[in-house]
């Protein structure tokens, strides 16, 4: 059976603000799950909080909009348990980087077979307007009067030094484009992250959207995605943004670890019983 | 006649107390008799001093030994930073190396010097004083001799067979050496009488809670490291792959409840085991599994607390952030097994209890019971298990928080069509759509606390002990239930009327069997290691206990209970109150 983009859409009106950057993000995932061939009764969306973190409300899938930073765990729990099914987290850079920074870095070093997007408005918006991990140094925000003294995270280049074995980059603003990079994230066999600059018009401002339009540029052709190297080029850009599949490679995903675990723990043998367990303890 | 003893052997890594104690516990075990065996550490990573305790009885008991008949010590210099814990016996004999002079404050006790290392020598078995030590015990105790050889031989399996000779020509140099020891054992403590009984199995609680999670179907676990709970997670790595289930060692404990929420939500029946630090670090995703409505278990031994506390030993002070920790009004569900085939029962009682109601199950264990190795029967491990009730065939009308009668809502799962639904931690309506309104917060509120009613009344569970019509009524939970049982038992072949009411319940408690108890004694006596009498106060804010005639023995944990504190308690109790 195949699904239409309008499968997928529920019937809640989304919370989020005229114009802000969430509204093509999730335009992108109704028809990414289209395009990755997804059901939506075998689909599962994890989300944290945050403005962003609403977005599993607005998916006709299983969806969990959890707790604050603790989409990865509950996303890698769901995947183990039922391995058959797609498991999207979704989220923002706050969610996903400050409280649950964590925990992206051993989802990405576990290389567990689930699709990440983060939608990063280098702000704080559900609490309106505070600076997070990816907000520029120097920002005035409603937390930094006098400018944000922290350095911002590259997500990328984080997710590539953690060991994600897929990661790209896309724009809100590129429906299309973003769509395509959901789509290689949900169907690459291991965990995939997607960094989604998605403009926040509320507490960025309306030109952040022109901003990040007028820097971006597509992934040279020629770009050698195995390389970490290469890709890594691609992170802490200054002058212009680049967008598109940064980083690919393959190798077992934390699925593929534990069935070796399971053939090493069983042979060949049928699956222990009682009486096994109770040997250990004198019976 | 009752044959009932309790040794400890005492020395610092590397001498083998350990060893020696579990190699005893589990020959006795195998020919029947009833052991609970403890062990005590130092803060060592290695090394350091080690003590092993066994106590042996050819009837049921219900608590460690409290009370030392015997003590090997391999160097005193250990035995001191023990020494506050232990109680001797009046006729303890304390065995010692010659050259290693006892401390003054045990001139009272028979002090037999061994020259343990000399031993050693002469069997040719250098290092294995434990197993001389052994045989000594063996032989003053009239142990089994052929099971402790069996227990040896099992023991040392994977090693050369001389080692294996070693030790068993170590244990004959012991029993040689310890037939002159034997003047002054009394026959009530020499088993060499008794027939052999079917062998019992030898677990702890971790271990039993263990097996318990596989028994109940779990086929998911994630946990982070923490004493006294490690076990656990040791336990279900190694066995959850020989069923095709799931062990997940995570980052943190945020990550460990947080997989086993999102394995939970998408099917399986999924756990986790943490210690206090983890449990405070659980709060918030408990939370998120009472409002999402997510069966969760969490098993949480204490131990020692705030903070780091005492990771190895145990306590029963986090009573109240089980059954209040974490913000909002949150229906969950805390039990407390009181021994360790209790740990079985009430881990798969909190599996049960999760899965037909779908609330958040918090199995409140403790260090005595997780790490104390207890015989028991296998015939006890079965326990009814409750299957995940989920809704195959959901119609359009399908509402994952509908209304119903005991706030239990039909559940789906993911890969079922048509049962799709979007859940939040935000407060949500029937649909699970979030709602900020107060109509929908009373109703959902009502709807996942009547879960608690239903609950309370299915699952009323309590052991009583003593006497049909108390004088005096013993109410305690957890470890706490094994002193006060042999307290009653003892009080009550003084002539006394004694009873002792244990909640293996917590939340919600069982407040019916629990008042009735009350109202039926004249006086109540309240048994906890809590120092801030985390249980009195409980109580307190939901049954009434009579104002003048009730009397509190609290103290912190760090030193298990004894049934002659709780005698000593129920005396002054009488006192004050006659």
């Amino acid at each position: 059976m195949t699904f239409t983009a309008n499968d997928f859409k529920t019937d809640l009106k989304p919370v989020w603000c005229p114009g802000c950057g969430d509204f093509a993000v999730l335009n992108s995932v109704h028809r990414a799950l289209v395009a990755a061939g997804c059901a939506p009764h075998e689909t599962i969306l994890v989300s944290g909080i945050g403005c962003s973190s609403r977005l599993p409300g607005y998916v006709e899938t299983y969806g969990l909009n959890s707790l604050h930073g603790r989409a990865l765990p509950i996303a890698t729990g769901a995947k183990l348990a039922q391995p058959r099914m797609t498991v999207v987290a979704v989220g923002g850079d706050g969610d996903g980087l400050a409280i649950g920074g964590n925990h992206f870095l051993h989802a990405a070093r576990r290389n567990v077979d689930i699709a990440y997007f983060m939608m990063d408005n280098e702000i704080y918006g559900l609490t309106k307007g505070q600076a997070g991990p990816t907000t520029p140094t120097g920002d005035k925000t409603k937390s930094t009067s006098y400018g944000n003294p922290d350095p911002a995270i590259d997500p990328c280049a984080l997710a590539i030094a953690c060991g994600a074995s897929w990661v790209g980059r896309g724009f809100s603003g590129d429906v299309k484009g973003t769509t395509e990079l959901m789509t290689r994230a949900i169907q690459h066999h291991g965990f995939a992250f997607l960094n989604i600059l998605s403009p926040c018009v509320t507490w960025r401002g309306e030109e952040q959207h022109k901003e990040i339009r007028a820097k971006t540029r597509a992934v040279p052709a020629d770009h050698d995605v195995t390389s970490r190297e290469a890709a890594l080029r691609f992170t802490d850009e200054q002058e212009q943004v680049t967008t598109g599949v940064l980083y690919e490679v393959n190798r077992p995903t934390l699925l593929d670890e534990l069935s070796h675990i399971e053939r090493r723990a069983r042979g060949e043998k049928p699956a222990a019983t009682r009486s096994d367990f109770l040997a250990a303890f004198g019976a | 006649m009752s044959e009932d003893v309790t040794f400890s052997i005492v020395g610092s890594g590397g001498d083998g107390a350990v060893v020696a104690g579990d190699l005893a516990a589990m020959a006795c075990a195998a020919v029947g008799l009833h052991v609970i065996k403890t062990e005590a550490y130092g803060p060592q990573i290695r090394g350091g001093e080690s003590s092993s305790t066994v106590r042996i009885s050819s009837t049921p008991i219900a608590a460690q030994g409290e009370a030392i008949d015997a003590l090997v010590v391999f160097r005193f210099g250990d035995f001191a930073r023990f020494r506050s814990e232990m109680t001797l016996s009046d006729r303890c004999i304390v065995l010692h190396e010659p050259d290693d002079a006892p401390p003054p404050e045990l001139a009272a006790f028979r002090c037999v010097p061994v020259p343990f290392a000399q031993l050693t020598k002469d069997a040719g078995a250098p290092g294995a004083k434990n197993i001389v030590g052994l045989g000594l015990l063996a032989a003053m105790f009239g142990l089994p001799l052929d099971s402790i050889r069996t227990a040896v031989r099992k023991r040392f399996r994977k090693r050369d067979a001389a080692i294996i000779d070693a030790n068993l020509r170590a244990l004959d140099t012991g029993v040689q050496a310890g037939l002159a020891c034997s003047g002054g054992v009394s026959s009530s403590q020499r088993f060499d009488a008794l027939t052999p009984a079917a062998p019992r199995l030898l677990m702890s609680g971790n271990e039993a809670t263990a097996f318990a999670a596989l028994h109940a179907g779990c086929s998911f676990f994630a946990g982070y490291p923490i004493t006294p709970s490690t076990e656990i997670l040791q336990l279900l790595a190694e066995w959850l792959p020989k069923i095709g289930g799931t062990c997940l060692q995570t980052e943190d404990e945020l990550a460990a409840i947080g997989a086993v929420v999102g394995a939970s939500f998408a099917g399986s029946k999924a756990m986790t085991a943490t210690s206090g630090p983890g449990l405070s670090l659980m709060s918030e995703m408990l939370g998120l599994a009472s409002i999402a409505e997510i069966p969760s278990v969490v098993v949480n031994v204490q131990r020692g607390g705030p903070s780091t506390g005492i990771p190895t030993k145990s306590e029963q002070s986090d009573l109240f952030h089980a059954v209040h920790g974490g913000h909002g009004d949150m229906p969950r569900v805390v039990l407390a097994p009181c021994d360790v085939e209790d740990a079985f029962h009430t881990t798969a009682d909190a599996f049960n209890i999760a899965e037909e109601f779908q609330v958040p199950v918090i199995v409140l264990s403790d260090q005595l019971i997780a790490q104390r190795r207890e015989t028991i029967d296998a015939a006890s491990l079965i326990h009814p298990v409750v299957p995940r009730r989920v809704v195959l065939d959901p119609d359009d009308s399908y509402r994952r928080y509908a209304m119903t009668d005991d706030g239990v809502s039909p559940m789906t799962a993911p890969g079922i069509a048509g049962g799709m639904y979007q859940t939040n931690g935000l407060e949500h309506d029937e649909e699970g759509r979030p709602s900020s309104m107060f109509v929908t917060h009373e109703r959902m509120n009502a709807k996942r606390h009547r879960k608690l009613a239903a609950i309370a009344e299915k699952y009323p569970l309590f052991r009583r002990y003593g006497v049909a019509d108390p004088e005096l009524g013993i109410l305690c939970w957890g470890s706490s239930a094994g002193p006060v049982i042999e307290a009653v038992e003892q009080l009550n072949a003084r002539e006394a009327r004694v009873a002792a009411f244990v909640p293996r319940i917590l939340a919600p408690l069982p407040i019916d069997a629990l008042e009735k108890f009350i109202f039926s004694c004249n006086r109540i006596l309240i048994v906890e290691l809590s120092f801030e009498e985390q249980f009195h106060r409980y109580l307190r804010s939901l049954v009434d206990l009579p104002p003048l005639m009730t009397r509190v023995l609290a103290r912190s944990g760090g030193k298990p209970l004894s049934a002659a504190e709780v005698i000593a308690a129920a005396a002054i109790l009488e006192e004050v109150t006659a």
